[in-house]
C-alpha cells in the first residue's frame, strides 16, 4: 500500500553520501556532526579529537566526565525543539531534531564548539581532577573552535535546508521506486488473469474443434454403411444378377454407381480429415521401391488424363531412386491427390509431370530454438528425405490463395466447384498427412502458367 | 489510516480522483499555496522519466490541535484511462476521496466514466463506495458551456455527497473542498474508531484548528498553472 510515509532515515538516504555531506560540512564550518536515526543508530560521524579533550582523557577525572556527558548527549532526542547540553570543558553540543513531513526522523549533533562568549577556563575544567594542570588545560580549550551563537543558528538553518532537500530527493526516488516495482506487479497480474482466461478460452475451442471432428467422423462413419449397400447393389444390378437389365436401365444403374462411389470418395476424405486434425492417423512405416509405386499411380489416374488428352510424364533420376522407409498407403494418397488436382486444372492438351529424387536433410534437432546456425554442424544430423515434385501448366493459383489453398473446404474461386468439382479437401488431407511424416509442402505458382507442388517426406526413423 | 498512541499521531490518507485534466494537481498546487509553511512539505510529483507516465502527486499536511498531531497525505491519480493499474493502487488504504469533475458539458460522459471507474477501483480494493467518504467537486467554474448551477444544485440535493464548486486554477472552492473531505473523513474515523475517547480531542476544536492554518495570505504569491 502507497503511504508515502517514511519510517526510517535510511530508507530515504545513502549512508555514504551522507558521510560525504558531513565531511564537506565539517570541512567548510570546522564543527564536528553526527547523525543518528530515531531508533538512535548512528548514520554518520565526522569530527577530531581536540587538545583538551585528549587532556582530559589523560586524567581519571577527565575521562569520567567526558564518558558521562557523551552518554548524556547521546539520550538526548528532541521531537520538535533543539536542545544544548554543555560539557565540563565549558564547550557546547547542539541536538537538532530532523523532521521531515510532520515526523521526527532523527536529530544531528553539533559540537563539541565553545561558545565565543566563554572567555574563561571553566570551573568545571579546573575541578574535574585534582591533577590538573590550569596552565595546560587553558592553552588546549584554545584549540577549541569557537563560535558566536547566531552563526551556529545560521549554520543550522543552512544544514536543515540541505538535510531536508536530501531527504525530499531520497523520498520521491524511493516512491518511484516502490511505485515502479508495484506497477510492475499489478500489470503482472493483470496479464495473468487475462492469460488465463484466453487458456480458458482456448481449451473451450479445442474442444468445441474436438467436437465437431467427432461429429465428422461418426456422421461420415454412419453414411458409409447404407452408401456401401446402395453401390453393392447397384453392382449387382449391373452384373445382371438379378436379370437382364436395357441399355438405359443399365447406363442408370452406372450412373448411380459412379455417383455412389464420388459420395464413397468424398466421405472417406472427410474421415481421414478428422482422423488427421485429432492426431489418431498412425503412420504405418515400410520400405517402399518409389517407382513401380509411381507407375501404379499414374496408371490410375490415365482415365481421366485421357479424357482431357494429357500427357503425364515421370521424371525422377537415371540411376533410380532407392527403397525408403514411408507409409505406402498414405504416400499413394498424397500423391494421387496432387496428381487429380493438376489434372482437373490442366487445359486439354497439357503435360503433367510427376517427379521425385533423393535428398539430404540437415534436420535442426532443436526446431523449438531460434536457429542461428551456430554449431549447425554439429547439431543438425543428416538425413535422407523424399522430395516429390507434381507440376502442371494448367490456370495457376494466385499468390494470395496459396497460403489458403491447404484449409479445409477452402476453394481459390467457390465457382471451381462446380467447373472442376471436388470438395475442397484433397490438399487440406495433402498437408496433414505430409505433416504427419514430419515433412513439408510449398507450392509455386503462377496465374496462366501452371502450379508446382513441392513435397518432402523424411525418412521414418527405423523402429528399435 | 494508521494511528499511533504513543506520538499521538494520526495519519490519514485523502485521494483527489477524476478524469484527465480535470483539475486534480491544481488542486494541490492551490491548497499547497494557501497552507501556512508550518503545515505543509513539499508538493511531490511523481513521474517516470523515460516515458513521463504520471504515477501521482503527493501533498503532505500536518496540524496540530491540542497534543494531536494529524498528518495528511493528499493524493492524485493519474487520470487517463490507462494508469488504471496507478489508479488502484493509490486508492489502496485511502480513507477519503475528492472527485474532482470538469464542468464543461462536453466532459460529461468522462466524469461518469471516472466515476464508474473510481466505483470498481474501491470494489477492487475491497472497498464499497457507500461506506467511503466522497465529496464531488465540480471545477473549471469560470469556463463557458459549463453544466449550470442550478442543474448541479439540483443534482447535488438528490446525491449523498456533498457537491462543492470551484475554479481551483484561482484557488476558489479549493480549501472548502478539502475541508469538505477531512471533515467527512474524521466523523468515519471518529465514529469506527471513537477517535474522540482515545485521544480526547473534540472534532469542532480539531477542524477550527486545521481552518486556522489555511487561507494564509502571502504577499505576492500566485496559484500556478494547470498541469501537462
Amino acid at each position: 500500500m502507497i503511504h508515502a510515509d517514511v519510517k526510517h532515515l535510511s530508507d530515504i538516504v545513502d549512508r555514504e553520501a551522507l558521510g560525504e555531506v558531513c565531511r564537506s560540512f565539517f570541512g567548510l564550518f570546522g564543527l564536528p556532526i553526527r547523525i543518528f536515526a530515531a531508533d538512535d543508530s548512528l548514520l554518520a560521524d565526522v569530527h577530531v579529537e581536540r587538545e583538551v579533550c585528549r587532556y582530559a582523557n589523560t586524567l581519571k577525572g577527565g575521562r569520567d566526565g567526558c564518558t558521562s556527558t557523551v552518554a548524556q548527549v547521546r539520550k538526548l532526542a528532541p521531537a520538535s525543539d533543539t536542545l544544548l547540553h554543555t560539557c565540563f570543558t565549558g564547550a557546547v553540543y547542539r541536538v537538532v531534531p530532523i523532521v521531515y513531513d510532520g515526523a521526527t526522523l532523527g536529530r544531528f549533533v553539533l559540537g563539541p564548539y565553545l561558545p565565543s562568549e566563554v572567555r574563561e577556563v571553566p570551573r568545571s575544567l579546573l575541578v574535574v581532577d585534582s591533577g590538573i594542570d590550569p596552565e595546560r588545560a587553558r592553552k588546549a580549550l584554545e584549540e577549541m573552535p569557537r563560535v558566536r551563537a547566531e552563526t551556529v543558528e545560521r549554520i543550522v538553518t543552512h544544514l536543515r535546508g540541505v538535510l531536508d532537500l536530501i531527504l525530499f530527493s531520497g523520498h520521491k526516488s524511493f516512491l518511484t521506486s516502490e511505485m515502479h516495482v508495484l506497477s510492475e506487479r499489478e500489470s503482472f497480474r493483470e496479464l495473468s488473469e487475462k492469460n488465463t482466461e484466453l487458456e480458458r478460452a482456448y481449451d473451450r475451442l479445442k474442444e468445441i474443434d474436438k467436437l465437431k471432428s467427432n461429429f465428422l467422423a461418426t456422421v461420415s462413419h454412419e453414411l458409409r454403411t447404407p452408401l456401401t449397400s446402395i453401390i453393392g447393389y447397384s453392382e449387382m444390378l449391373a452384373a445382371g444378377i438379378a436379370g437382364s437389365l436395357t441399355t438405359e436401365q443399365s447406363e442408370f444403374v452406372q450412373t448411380i454407381r459412379s455417383k455412389g462411389d464420388l459420395l464413397l470418395k468424398l466421405i472417406t476424405s472427410l474421415l481421414d480429415i478428422s482422423r488427421l486434425e485429432q492426431g489418431t492417423l498412425r503412420l504405418e512405416y515400410e520400405r517402399v521401391d518409389v517407382l513401380p509405386l509411381f507407375e501404379e499411380i499414374i496408371e490410375t489416374v490415365r482415365p481421366a488424363s485421357a479424357r482431357k488428352k494429357l500427357t503425364i510424364a515421370l521424371d525422377v533420376p537415371t540411376d533410380g531412386i532407392p527403397e525408403f522407409r514411408l507409409d505406402p498407403l498414405r504416400l499413394r494418397q498424397i500423391i494421387s491427390n496432387l496428381l487429380d488436382n493438376a489434372i482437373k486444372f490442366s487445359h486439354e492438351g497439357g503435360t503433367v509431370i510427376l517427379g521425385a529424387r533423393d535428398v539430404e536433410l540437415s534436420r535442426d534437432p532443436f526446431p523449438d530454438l531460434d536457429s542461428d546456425d551456430s554449431g549447425l554442424v554439429l547439431l543438425a544430423a543428416p538425413h535422407r528425405a523424399l522430395e516429390i515434385q507434381v507440376r502442371d501448366e494448367g490456370i495457376g493459383i494466385p499468390v494470395a490463395a496459396q497460403e489458403r489453398i491447404f484449409d479445409a473446404f477452402y476453394q481459390v474461386d467457390g465457382s471451381s466447384t462446380r467447373e472442376h468439382g471436388g470438395t475442397g479437401l484433397g490438399l487440406a488431407i495433402v498437408r496433414r498427412l505430409v505433416e504427419a511424416h514430419g515433412g513439408t509442402i510449398r507450392v509455386l505458382s503462377e496465374v496462366g502458367k501452371g502450379t508446382s507442388f513441392y513435397v518432402v517426406l523424411p525418412e521414418g526413423e527405423l523402429s528399435l | 489510516m494508521q494511528l499511533d498512541f504513543q506520538t499521538r499521531e494520526l495519519l490519514v490518507k485523502l485521494v483527489y480522483y477524476g478524469p484527465a485534466l480535470s483539475g486534480k494537481t491544481t488542486n494541490l498546487q492551490a491548497l499547497h499555496a494557501l497552507v501556512a509553511d508550518d503545515a505543509r512539505g513539499r508538493l511531490m510529483t511523481l513521474e517516470t522519466r523515460d516515458d513521463r507516465t504520471l504515477f501521482f502527486d503527493l501533498l503532505p499536511l500536518t496540524f496540530r490541535s491540542g497534543n494531536l498531531q494529524v498528518r495528511i497525505k493528499l493524493f492524485t491519480v493519474p487520470g487517463q484511462v490507462i494508469h488504471n493499474a496507478t489508479r488502484r493502487l493509490v486508492l489502496q488504504g485511502a480513507d477519503g476521496v475528492a472527485f474532482i469533475a470538469d464542468s464543461q458539458r462536453s466532459e460529461t460522459k468522462a466524469n461518469t466514466a471516472a466515476f464508474v471507474d473510481l466505483k470498481q477501483n474501491l470494489a477492487d480494493n475491497g472497498l464499497d463506495i457507500k461506506k467511503m467518504p466522497v465529496v464531488i467537486q465540480f471545477n473549471k467554474r469560470d469556463l463557458i458551456d459549463i453544466r449550470s448551477d442550478r442543474e448541479i444544485d439540483q443534482l447535488s440535493q438528490q446525491g449523498r455527497e456533498p457537491v462543492f464548486k470551484a475554479i481551483a486554477m484561482q484557488g476558489v472552492g479549493v480549501l472548502e473542498t478539502f475541508m469538505g473531505l477531512f471533515e467527512l473523513t474524521w466523523r468515519k474515523l471518529e465514529r469506527e474508531h471513537g477517535l474522540h475517547d482515545k485521544f480526547d480531542i473534540e472534532s469542532e476544536k480539531l477542524f477550527s484548528d486545521i481552518r486556522a492554518r489555511l487561507s494564509v495570505v502571502r504577499s505576492g504569491s500566485t496559484i500556478p498553472g494547470p498541469p501537462r
